[in-house]
């Protein structure tokens, strides 16, 4: 993250199926060496936008621009841009050191070299033991390994990662994030990481971008969005509760909130139901307006039973929330 | 949708040998016929003539009745091998393509070993002579030869369905009968009506079958495009003949290329053979009835290498190959056995490295561009369309003065018998190729490799037995090829299948039985090489 110039330029980048617009006039930058997460429920156009900077997507309008060069009608293989794909997508005809090499060996690089990046993916990734395999005999961790080495082993100028946790183990996830974490760094990769869960973004993002209906919602780095949502869906997609304050809508995690078994006059919330969720309880709550509460805590409440709420902590939003067709 | 100039290149090249080996000379065969002095006359003609209307009525019939049988015993057939799992079952699969490498006449020859005065059967079951001649006995000749189309094309329709969809339907209270019409009803009767149109196609359009078996009452358009050409001598009324007889036969082809797509399983899409239920008789049924087309594939074949050695009447055993070496059949064919076989096996590689190329080209072209898929697989069935004697005659006349003569007309057989074997090498190849994800190609172009480099490294490798397949069938076409050959061939490139005609027309049968049953034996030999070459474990 030091040059000044930004490694790829994303600006107005529209695309579509068919009539249906996926992608609408999207921008934004990636530094070298920053690894920007693009946040975003199913169906909101990321994967679209990904295809598109990749090149296996033709954009509307638009322009990607990688290292100052405008993109338009570059072919996928000549824009030295990797990408990994959810299902890992390696070659099962090749064993895994192939697999590796298939980059460099396009690049025609000398043996040295590709021996040295192989040993070199081989230890940060811990695949010593899995070279002479095939694929087909790896798990599904596993195989997102080799898919990031090989990535890595054509040295692109850009990585695009299109979720690619989504079909591993849930126990081993949080392994592979802090491999991928490490790797991507490591290797001083300027990468795109596409995923729907927030924890997974957060953790692997120096930014991260929020998409909903193919449109940018916000762009900063984790912290800065976490601790300011900046907007009810925000919000809300962040997990915050959005409740209505004495100055304005303000955003509140479930953990701050505590139920006021008598609410008097302020209002009020219907619990519809509750159950066990690590150490404690998650309760959900429907306000007189319909909308979701969802509130953390030591003893589930009955289902049924009405209650006030209050809250020790919390993050003034914008007045347009109410006004927000969704919220 | 991704294009570039790698698929446009590939796409021109495809066309142009289509435009030039099939396209324009049967354009310009049918355009001399029209424009000609005797052009409306020759129209007026191919409507009223009652040998051209009893030609095309033959045709109807043969091919529609042909059709019909192969369907109805082919379906239950291919249910069997397409739904269920059971020990042998890929070895069967293949060995139903073996009817494939062979020509039409060894399934002549087959019925008559069978069902003929002096057949196998006919002594013990003399009620089944009346199978070896006539319509019956074409229909039967048909049946041999295309059931196993059908059996082949239920059971890709079959597979082509949806487990997860079935047991959804099942998981919901639908029982077999909900389920079979919810999810796997439609494809298979896609895959069944596709080997269907390919039945009535072949069989209508068939040349050697109706003269052996039954002479000039069941000539079909086929063989009185080829009277009129050869015999009469009144080119004219043949090219509009063809001409009437390609628009005539657009419907069912134009049918079969759009169907045929349909049997491609969706990306992502699984279908899980399960072990038969042997509890169920609706099971024992389908079972039988793959039973029943495999021993009579069987008895057919057994039945010609049987004759070749131990040929009928008086002829002692190892008369029909001596007669076969003789220097009199030598001089009868103008070609040695041994010249002809070396002929046979020469075009048919060419023919399928040329069918191969072509497929190859043509799977890359549709794999990046779907919209064209339909517009291409019609342009490449054109020379099936055409029908073998059109496609020969047309060739004949357009390339063999530019040629340079008799000297050349190799190379007329050879492109006759690969455009001929083109269209199911082509949809053996992208039936797997639609079938894998995208993902793989677009890993590797991400990593530098060209839209080709992608497709060559990434996809081909995975679908290795569609590439076998692909040049099986267009070798097993190309090996079997016996009209355009027929057309085309002077003495010096005579072929197996040109052989066993011109025997089979002289009634040297026993002669005839064993250039057959040599035939059989090549083909069961490259059959055997190209089986045993591997299956794709990936797959």
């Amino acid at each position: 993250m030091s040059s000044s110039r930004p490694r790829l330029e994303v600006e107005r980048l529209s695309a579509s199926w068919g009539r249906t617009p996926v992608v609408r006039s999207v921008s934004f930058t990636v530094q070298e060496g920053e690894v920007l997460t693009l946040l975003g429920p199913n169906g909101s156009g990321k994967t679209t936008l990904l295809r598109a900077i990749a090149g296996f997507e033709r954009p509307t309008a638009g322009t990607v621009r990688l290292d100052g060069v405008d993109l338009a009608g570059v072919p996928p293989h000549r824009r030295s841009i990797g990408m990994l794909f959810q299902e890992a997508a390696l070659f099962p005809h090749r064993t895994v050191l192939e697999n590796i090499a298939y980059g460099p060996m396009l690049q025609r690089r000398d043996e040295r070299d590709l021996r040295a990046v192989v040993e070199r993916l081989s230890a940060l990734l811990t695949l010593g033991e899995l070279l002479d395999r095939s694929p087909l005999e790896l798990s599904g961790g596993e195989r997102q390994r080799v898919a990031l080495a090989r990535t890595l082993a054509a040295r692109p100028r850009l990585v695009l990662l299109d979720e690619p946790f989504a079909s591993v183990d849930v126990e081993i996830r949080a392994d592979l994030h802090a491999e991928f974490r490490a790797a991507l760094r490591e290797f001083g990769a300027t990468a795109i990481h596409v995923t729907h869960d927030r924890e997974e973004g957060f953790f692997l993002g120096d930014r991260v971008a929020l998409i909903f209906d193919g449109a940018l919602e916000a762009v900063g780095p984790p912290q800065e969005l976490y601790g300011h949502p900046g907007s009810a869906r925000t919000a809300r997609f962040l997990g915050y509760n959005v409740l209505e304050g004495a100055g304005g809508p303000i955003a509140v995690l479930p953990d701050d909130l505590t139920v006021v078994p008598d609410p008097g006059p302020g209002p009020t919330y219907t619990v519809r139901a509750a159950g066990l969720v690590g150490r404690g309880f998650l309760t959900v709550l429907e306000g007189a307006a319909g909308e979701r509460v969802d509130l953390r805590s030591d003893r589930p409440l009955p289902v049924g039973s009405v209650v006030g709420l209050r809250w020790s902590r919390g993050v003034p939003l914008p007045r347009a929330g109410p006004a927000d067709p969704r919220g | 949708m991704r294009r570039g100039s790698t698929d446009l290149l590939l796409l021109g090249a495809v066309v142009a040998v289509v435009t030039a080996f099939a396209l324009l000379p049967a354009g310009a065969l049918f355009a001399r016929s029209l424009g000609g002095s005797g052009g409306s006359g020759a129209i007026a003609s191919a409507f009223t003539e009652p040998a051209d209307r009893a030609a095309f009525r033959n045709s109807l019939v043969q091919g529609g009745l042909s059709a019909a049988l192969a369907m109805a015993i082919g379906y239950p057939a291919g249910v069997f091998l397409g739904r269920y799992r059971w020990p042998g079952r890929g070895t069967f699969r293949s060995a139903l393509l073996l009817p494939f490498l062979l020509p039409s006449l060894v399934m002549v020859l087959g019925v008559l070993d069978l069902f003929g005065p002096s057949g196998l059967l006919a002594g013990p079951f003399p009620a089944t002579r009346w199978l070896a001649s006539g319509v019956p006995g074409i229909v039967a000749v048909n049946l041999f030869y295309n059931v196993p189309i059908v059996v082949v094309l239920t059971a890709t329709g079959c597979e082509a369905s949806s487990s997860d969809l079935e047991e959804t339907v099942a998981s919901l209270g639908g029982g077999p009968t909900r389920a079979y019409l919810e999810t796997w009803a439609w494809p298979s009767w896609v895959g069944a009506a596709c080997g269907g149109l390919l039945t009535f196609v072949f069989s209508a359009l068939s040349f050697a079958p109706p003269i052996l078996l039954c002479g000039d009452r069941c000539t079909t358009s086929e063989i009185r495009v080829y009277q009129l050409a050869e015999i009469l001598g009144e080119p004219a009324a043949a090219g509009v003949l063809a001409l009437l007889l390609v628009v005539g036969f657009l419907a069912p082809a134009l049918a079969y290329v759009v169907l045929v797509r349909r049997l491609r399983p969706s990306r992502g899409r699984r279908h899980r053979s399960q072990p038969p239920s042997w509890g169920a008789p609706g099971t024992w049924a389908l079972a039988l009835s793959f039973g029943a087309v495999v021993v009579a594939e069987g008895a057919l074949v057994l039945a010609v290498l049987f004759r070749s050695l131990v040929p009928s009447g008086s002829g002692a055993t190892g008369r029909a190959w001596t007669t076969l070496f003789s220097s009199a059949t030598a001089a009868r064919l103008q070609i040695s056995v041994a010249g002809a076989v070396g002929n046979t096996l020469l075009f048919a590689s060419l023919a399928a490295g040329v069918a191969i190329v072509l497929a190859t080209a043509s799977s890359f072209v549709t794999s990046r561009r779907p919209a064209l898929a339909a517009g291409l697989g019609l342009l490449l069935f054109v020379p099936v369309l055409l029908s073998p004697v059109v496609l020969a005659e047309a060739l004949a006349a357009f390339w063999r003065p530019l040629l340079g003569g008799a000297a050349n007309v190799w190379l007329l057989i050879v492109l006759s018998q690969g455009l001929l074997g083109l269209p199911f090498a082509v949809q053996s190849l992208e039936i797997p190729l639609a079938a894998l994800p995208r993902a793989s190609a677009e890993a590797a172009e991400t990593l530098g490799a060209s839209p080709w480099g992608a497709f060559v490294d990434a996809e081909l490798p995975r679908v290795r037995r569609g590439v076998q397949t692909a040049l099986l069938f267009a070798f097993a076409l190309g090996l079997g090829e016996f009209t355009a050959t027929y057309f085309l061939v002077t003495p010096q490139f005579r072929t197996l299948p040109v052989a066993v005609y011109e025997l089979t027309n002289d009634r040297l049968f026993a002669a005839a039985g064993a250039a057959a049953a040599l035939l059989l034996g090549l083909s069961v030999v490259v059959f055997a090489l190209i089986v045993a070459s591997g299956v794709d474990p990936h797959e």
